[in-house]
C-alpha cells in the first residue's frame, strides 16, 4: 500500500513501479553503487556480485513463470544450459560478436521451455512439473549422446571471451559492467512484464486457472507463454555464465542447480519481483559462506573430503526450503510488506 | 531368438524392480495427496541402514532384515512427524515444494553422515543366476519380481476393499473433507511414510544385493518415476503392467537400438515414454479422473 498523500490520479500513475521519492532516491542509490562496486570492493566480492547478477536474471525467469503464474518448474537449470550451450557454441564456432549471441541463447532457451510448456495445454498441477524434471534429463542426455563434434559431449566447451569494437570483456571488472547492464534490462523488463496484460493473465491462471479460462483467458497459451518467459531468462542467464566462466560442462546445469533457483524464490517470496533478488542475495551468500568455511571443516573431519561443501550446502538450503515452506510460505518479501504498511500507518493500526 | 527372450524376460523383472520402487510414489500419493521427490533418497536411506546394520553390527541377516524394516519405518515416521504433519490443509505446491527440499537435505545427510566412500552391500539373495535352458536370469531379480507382485496384489487389496484403506483413499481425495468426516489424516499421511519407506528398504535390497553401495544409488527413484505415472498415480495394480512394460522397451532398446546408434538412448527411453503418456492420457493407464470444479 502506498504511503498517504500518495493518490495515483491516473491509471499511468496507478501502475508506476516506483511509487515515492525515497523508493527513486534508493533505486538511483543502489544503481551509483552498483556501478561503482568495482572501485570500492576486493576482486573476491566482485566474483560473488557477478554470480549474484547472473542468477538474479535466471531467478527472475522462475519467478516469473513458477511465481506469477504458478506453473512448478524444475527444469530452471536445463534451460539455462540450453542457453549457455548456443552462446558457446555460437560464439567458438561463428565468432557471432556477444550483442547478437546473448539474445539467441535467451530464444533457443525459451524455443525449448516453449516445447515443454506446450504440454500445459493436457495436464497441469504437479504433473507439468514432471515434464519439466523429463527437460532435465533429456537435455543431459542430448549433450552426452550426440556427436561431440556438436555439443562436446562430456569434454564441453571452450567460450571466446566477448568483444566489442575490439574491447575484450576479460576479467572480473569488465564483466562485472556487461552483466550489470545485460541485468539491468531483463529485471526492468520484468517489472514491466508483470504489470502489463501479460503479467495480469499470469496471476489470473495461478489464482484459478479453471476460472481464469471462463474469463476469457486462454489457460493453455498463458501458461506456454509463462514457460517461454522463464526460459527465456534462464537462457540469457546462461550465455553470460558461458561468458564468465569460458567453459561449458553438462555438469553445471543439473537438477540440483534448478532446485537452487527455486530456493532462491521461496526464500525471497513468491509473486514479487524484488523478492527473488533478494533470494538470489541471501542464497548466494549462503553458498559462498559454506564455500569458503567448508574448506576448513573438511580439514578437521578429514573423512569428508572436499564433499562438505557440496554436502553442507544440500542440507542447509533443503533445510532452508522445508523451513520456508512450514514457516513463512510466503517468503521475506511477505514479512517486509507487513512492516512496511505498519510503518507507513504509523502511529495507527490500521 | 533366445537371447532376444532373455532380453524381454530380464527387461521384465528390471521394470518389476522399477514397479516396486514406484510403489512407494503410489502408496504415499495414494494416503496422502502428496508426490514424493524424494523417493530415490528414501531408497539409499533404506540401504545405508541394511549396510549398517548387517556390515557394521555384524548381525545375520535373518535379525538385520526385520531390524532394518523397522528402523526404515522409524525414519519414515520421524521425515513425516517433522515436515510433513505441519502442512497439513496447506497447497499442493507446498507439500511438493517441501518434498522437493526433503530431496537435497537427505542427500547432503546421507552424504555427511557416510561420506562418499564406495561400501560393499551384503549379499541378501543368492548370486549364482537360474538357469532355463540357454537362458540366464539373475537371482535377486527374479525374487524381487515376486515380492513386487506380492506387495502389489496384497497393498492393492487393502486400498480398495478395506476399510481403513478406503479412508486413507478418501484423505488423497481431499484433507479437509476428510477430516471433517472423522477421518484422521495425520494417522492417514504418517502410515503412508512409513511404508512408502519400508518399501523403499525392500527395492534397496533387491536393487543392491551383493553390489556395492553409495549415494548415487538413488539414481533409481526417478527412474522408477516414468513407471508411477505410467500406471497412474492412484493405482497399485497398475504399476506391475506398467513397470513390465517400461522395463521390456528399455532393455530392447539397450540391447539392439542402441549399438546400432552408438547411444545410451536405454536410460531415456522411460521419459520418452512418460512425456508420451503424460501428453495422451495425463492420468496414466489406471489413474483417476477427476472433475475439477471453480
Amino acid at each position: 500500500m502506498d504511503p498517504s498523500g500518495i493518490f495515483p490520479t491516473s491509471y499511468r500513475a496507478d501502475r508506476r513501479v516506483v511509487r515515492t521519492r525515497w523508493q527513486a532516491i534508493a533505486l538511483a542509490l543502489f544503481m551509483v553503487l552498483m556501478l561503482a562496486a568495482p572501485y570500492l570492493a576486493s576482486g573476491r566480492i566482485i566474483a560473488v556480485l557477478n554470480m549474484m547478477m547472473i542468477s538474479a536474471v535466471i531467478a527472475v525467469g522462475l519467478q516469473i513463470c513458477t511465481g506469477y503464474a504458478g506453473q512448478i518448474n524444475l527444469g530452471q537449470a536445463a534451460f539455462m544450459g540450453v542457453g549457455a550451450y548456443t552462446a558457446s557454441i555460437l560464439a567458438s564456432k561463428t565468432g557471432l560478436t556477444f550483442l547478437l549471441t546473448i539474445p539467441l541463447a535467451g530464444f533457443s532457451a525459451a524455443l525449448f521451455g516453449f516445447l515443454f510448456g506446450l504440454t500445459a495445454a493436457r495436464i497441469k498441477g504437479f504433473y507439468l512439473a514432471l515434464t519439466t524434471i523429463a527437460a532435465q534429463f533429456i537435455f543431459h542426455f542430448a549433450v552426452l549422446n550426440l556427436p561431440s563434434t556438436w555439443m562436446g559431449g562430456s569434454n564441453g566447451i571452450t567460450v571466446p571471451p566477448a568483444e566489442l569494437f575490439g574491447l575484450r570483456f576479460v576479467g572480473e571488472t569488465a564483466q562485472f559492467y556487461m552483466n550489470l547492464v545485460v541485468a539491468s534490462i531483463m529485471i526492468a523488463g520484468a517489472f514491466g512484464i508483470v504489470r502489463s496484460r501479460f503479467g495480469r493473465a499470469f496471476v489470473a491462471v495461478r489464482d484459478d486457472d479453471v476460472a481464469a479460462g471462463i474469463m476469457g483467458i486462454n489457460v493453455a497459451a498463458t501458461k506456454a507463454n509463462a514457460f517461454l518467459i522463464g526460459a527465456f531468462y534462464a537462457g540469457v542467464g546462461g550465455a553470460l555464465w558461458a561468458y564468465l566462466i569460458r567453459f561449458v560442462g553438462v555438469d553445471q546445469f543439473t537438477l540440483f542447480n534448478s532446485i537452487f533457483f527455486v530456493a532462491m524464490i521461496i526464500v525471497g517470496g513468491m509473486g514479487s519481483i524484488v523478492g527473488a533478488l533478494v533470494g538470489v542475495f541471501i542464497i548466494r551468500l549462503i553458498q559462498e559462506i559454506i564455500a569458503t568455511v567448508g574448506p576448513n571443516i573438511a580439514d578437521s573431519v578429514s573423512f569428508l573430503g572436499g564433499d562438505i561443501v557440496f554436502a553442507g550446502m544440500n542440507v542447509i538450503l533443503g533445510g532452508v526450503i522445508a523451513l520456508f515452506m512450514i514457516l513463512e510460505p510466503k517468503g521475506l518479501m511477505h514479512r517486509w510488506n507487513i512492516l512496511k504498511s505498519s510503518y507507513r500507518i504509523w502511529p495507527f493500526p490500521y | 531368438m533366445v537371447y532376444f527372450i532373455n532380453d524381454i524376460i530380464t527387461g521384465a523383472l528390471i521394470g518389476l524392480l522399477y514397479s516396486l520402487v514406484a510403489m512407494g510414489f503410489v502408496v504415499i500419493y495414494r494416503a496422502s495427496k502428496v508426490f514424493n521427490f524424494a523417493q530415490g533418497e528414501l531408497v539409499i536411506i533404506g540401504g545405508f541402514i541394511v549396510w549398517y546394520t548387517t556390515m557394521q553390527m555384524g548381525l545375520s541377516l535373518w535379525l538385520s532384515i526385520p531390524l532394518s524394516l523397522v528402523l526404515a519405518g522409524l525414519v519414515g515416521y520421524a521425515i513425516e512427524r517433522v515436515f510433513l504433519t505441519k502442512l497439513i490443509g496447506e497447497s499442493v505446491f507446498s507439500m511438493v515444494m517441501v518434498t522437493v527440499g526433503l530431496l537435497i537435505l537427505l542427500r547432503g545427510l546421507v552424504l555427511l553422515l557416510f561420506g562418499p566412500a564406495v561400501r560393499p552391500f551384503p549379499i541378501i539373495f543368492p548370486l549364482k543366476p537360474l538357469f532355463l535352458g540357454d537362458m540366464l536370469i539373475t537371482m535377486n531379480l527374479l525374487i524381487g519380481g515376486i515380492i513386487t507382485i506380492i506387495a502389489a496384489v496384497a497393498l492393492s487389496w487393502f486400498f480398495n476393499r478395506t476399510r481403513s484403506g478406503l479412508r486413507m483413499t478418501a484423505v488423497a481425495e481431499d484433507h479437509v473433507v476428510a477430516s471433517s468426516m472423522g477421518i484422521s489424516v495425520k494417522g492417514s499421511i504418517a502410515f503412508a511414510w512409513v511404508l512408502g519407506a519400508i518399501l523403499s528398504t525392500i527395492g534397496a535390497m533387491i536393487f543392491l544385493s551383493g553390489k556395492s553401495l553409495t549415494f548415487l544409488a538413488s539414481d533409481i527413484g526417478f527412474a522408477a518415476l516414468p513407471v508411477a505415472l505410467f500406471a497412474g498415480l492412484e493405482s497399485i495394480g497398475g504399476l506391475i503392467l506398467a513397470g513390465v512394460i517400461i522395463g521390456i522397451a528399455q532393455s530392447l532398446t539397450t540391447n539392439y537400438l542402441d549399438p546400432m546408434i552408438g547411444g545410451s538412448l536405454g536410460s531415456v527411453v522411460p521419459y520418452i515414454i512418460m512425456l508420451a503418456i503424460l501428453l495422451i492420457r495425463p492420468t496414466g493407464l489406471f489413474g483417476w479422473r477427476t472433475i475439477e470444479r471453480v
